[in-house]
């Protein structure tokens, strides 16, 4: 994958302190009876080169939101600027604006690679000229300049994912809109369109993505938006997040061979959970700086006892993403 | 605007060249229908060969009008419609120019690639029938309102596809309608059915072009006016009644539904 490259950058000149903002926005489908709020006040913020991770089950309104941000469906209320400028109010916004939407293929199959950039280049307004010679950036950027002449409908899925999302960023957006950009791509496929997020995360463009491969959000996003039946139920930084969650969480200890006698004993004694090769310790939960540092001390004395056994692995057992998801989700 | 419209030109024939059995089978379809016509005409006349004289000649101008009308009007729906399948519709509005501009270069450039589509066809059928049709540089006028009047059409039927989805039948019943309002010698009625051609669509241009390419007559300048104001008319009302349809779709939140 070649290095963050020029042809990957947001067109940051004059950009708002803020590359999306939404305010309380709503949104409402049927009548009567039939009428169901898909998205209730969901208000969010993406500062230019940021990721936030908008995570939901199936239904809960993500798509809506985005489709919502993009201005592909009206709110019944709340406002959304991107860049400074409203969608509904002002095509020109659109102009910040790239998207790659979940289900479709964003893309003609029947044109080549860079006919497609060319074509969604003059459609966001570049001159046609200036659209061809950035859609061959991109294609080199994304290792696609060889397949640049081939039909769409001849590239492999993965190929043709990452044709979308260079189509939106042919006219250097301030907003990238991912709803399940890894979907039904296999390993390779996912790692690439990973990396080609994280570069073009670093080049200033904000991203807002949706997947429900949550350790995909895990890596990608420096925060986190759930939302549940159409509600924002948690935003924060990703890893705050992770280490609210990880707060109990104990100390896994692995060595090689099996524990004598007297060091399960000596272990057992200070309150770890001791087995043939392993040493699981969970703390009392630390409300204070003492609390944490009497953890720590309990576990620098399991390590003197276990001293000099060889040892495999010891780790943190931190929270994952799709633990908090599922018991958020859950609650 | 200009790269808009080379790059839907660019677009639509990339598109439609890398398959050319297509294009080939569509000259061939619109042949054996006119073919089918034609030869149904002989037998209830029981006149064989260009013993049809100027008639023969107004039923050609009518048939290629009426494929030429079917193309425009269906274009913006079925493309809509198609595009809603193909997951590329939703790409088209994130456009900034706006969608009624989109679509309104994109049914120029498709137009482009229809009107040789048409000649071609027009070329075999007066090879087959020994047809005199003109083609007096007038003729450029009438079908001017004829294309804005069918434009018109084509976004009011678009507007509909937009907001329920769902409009192949209705296409294909207007395909009847539009074949015997266009086949119809509408401009030889009078009294009050006249009044009723002027303010149906279409179909004062279709009457001026038969004069001109079939019975070589001169335009009627005031009857060209009155073809002006009705293809005017219907382009202004086809082109709000897309703008409407669009935010109902956005409002219903069903843009790219199909």
């Amino acid at each position: 994958m070649p290095s963050v490259s020029h042809s990957l950058s947001a067109d940051l000149r004059s950009l708002p302190r803020f590359a999306l903002v939404s305010e309380a926005l709503n949104k409402s489908y049927g009548r009567g009876k039939q009428r169901f709020e898909a998205v209730r006040d969901v208000s969010l913020k993406i500062a230019p080169g940021e990721v936030l991770a908008f995570l939901g089950p199936n239904g809960a309104g993500k798509t809506t939101t985005i489709k919502m941000i993009a201005g592909l469906i009206r709110p019944d209320a709340g406002k959304v600027e991107i860049a400074g400028k409203d969608p509904h109010r002002n095509p020109q916004a659109l102009q910040g604006v790239g998207a790659v939407l979940e289900g479709n293929r964003n893309l003609y199959w029947r044109l080549t690679p860079l006919e497609n950039l060319e074509y969604f280049g003059v459609l966001r307004q570049m001159p046609r000229k200036l659209a061809k010679s950035r859609g061959m950036d991109l294609l080199k950027t994304f290792g696609l300049v060889e397949r640049r002449n081939v039909a769409v409908q001849k590239l492999s899925r993965g190929m043709q994912q990452k044709i979308a999302i260079a189509v939106a960023l042919i006219h250097q957006p301030h907003l990238l809109l991912l709803d399940e950009p890894t979907l039904g791509l296999d390993v390779e496929a996912g790692e690439t369109v990973k990396q080609l997020v994280r570069q073009v995360a670093e080049s200033g463009c904000a991203i807002l993505l949706t997947t429900h491969q949550l350790s995909v959000a895990e890596s990608l996003s420096d925060r986190v938006a759930i939302i549940r039946e159409g509600r924002i139920i948690t935003e924060q930084p990703t890893q705050a997040l992770i280490r609210q969650f990880s707060k109990d969480a104990g100390y896994y200890i692995e060595i090689e061979g099996r524990l004598d006698t007297s060091r399960r004993e000596a272990i057992a004694s200070l309150g770890a959970t001791v087995g043939d090769s392993y040493i699981s310790y969970y703390p009392e939960a630390a409300a204070s700086d003492s609390d944490k540092r009497l953890a720590s001390a309990t576990l620098y004395k399991i390590l003197s006892i276990l001293d000099p056994l060889p040892i495999v692995e010891i780790r943190q057992e931190r929270a994952n993403l799709t633990d908090i998801f599922l018991q958020l989700v859950k609650q | 605007m200009i790269d808009l419209f080379i790059g839907e030109f660019k677009r639509t024939w990339v598109q439609t060249l890398r398959y050319p059995s297509e294009v080939i089978g569509g000259v061939v379809i619109l042949t054996a229908v006119f073919y089918g016509i034609f030869v149904g005409a002989q037998y209830m006349t029981g006149s064989s060969g260009g013993a049809f004289g100027d008639r023969l000649d107004a039923i050609v101008v009518g048939y290629v009008i009426w494929t030429l009308v079917v193309y425009i009007v269906n274009d913006i729906a079925t493309n809509l419609q198609m595009e809603a399948r193909t997951g590329t519709l939703e790409q088209v509005f994130l456009s900034p120019f706006g969608a009624p501009k989109v679509f309104l270069a994109r049914a120029i450039a498709s137009l482009t690639l229809r009107l040789l589509l048409i000649l071609a066809v027009l070329a075999i059928i007066i090879a087959m029938t020994g047809s005199q049709i003109a083609f007096p540089p007038m003729l450029l006028l009438p079908l001017i309102t004829l294309l804005l009047s069918a434009y018109g059409l084509a976004f009011f039927i678009g507007s509909f596809a937009l907001v329920l989805k769902k409009v192949q039948q209705v296409l294909s019943m207007f395909q009847f309608v539009l074949f015997f309002l266009l086949a119809t010698p509408t401009e030889d009625w009078t009294g009050p059915a006249r009044l009723v051609a002027n303010v149906l669509p279409i179909l004062p241009s279709t009457g001026l072009l038969r004069d001109l390419m079939a019975r070589n007559q001169s335009l009627d300048w005031d009857r060209w006016a009155i073809a002006l104001l009705n293809g005017v008319i219907y382009f202004t009302i086809g082109t709000l009644l897309f703008r409407w349809a669009e935010g109902q779709a956005k409002r219903q939140g069903t843009l790219g539904s199909y």
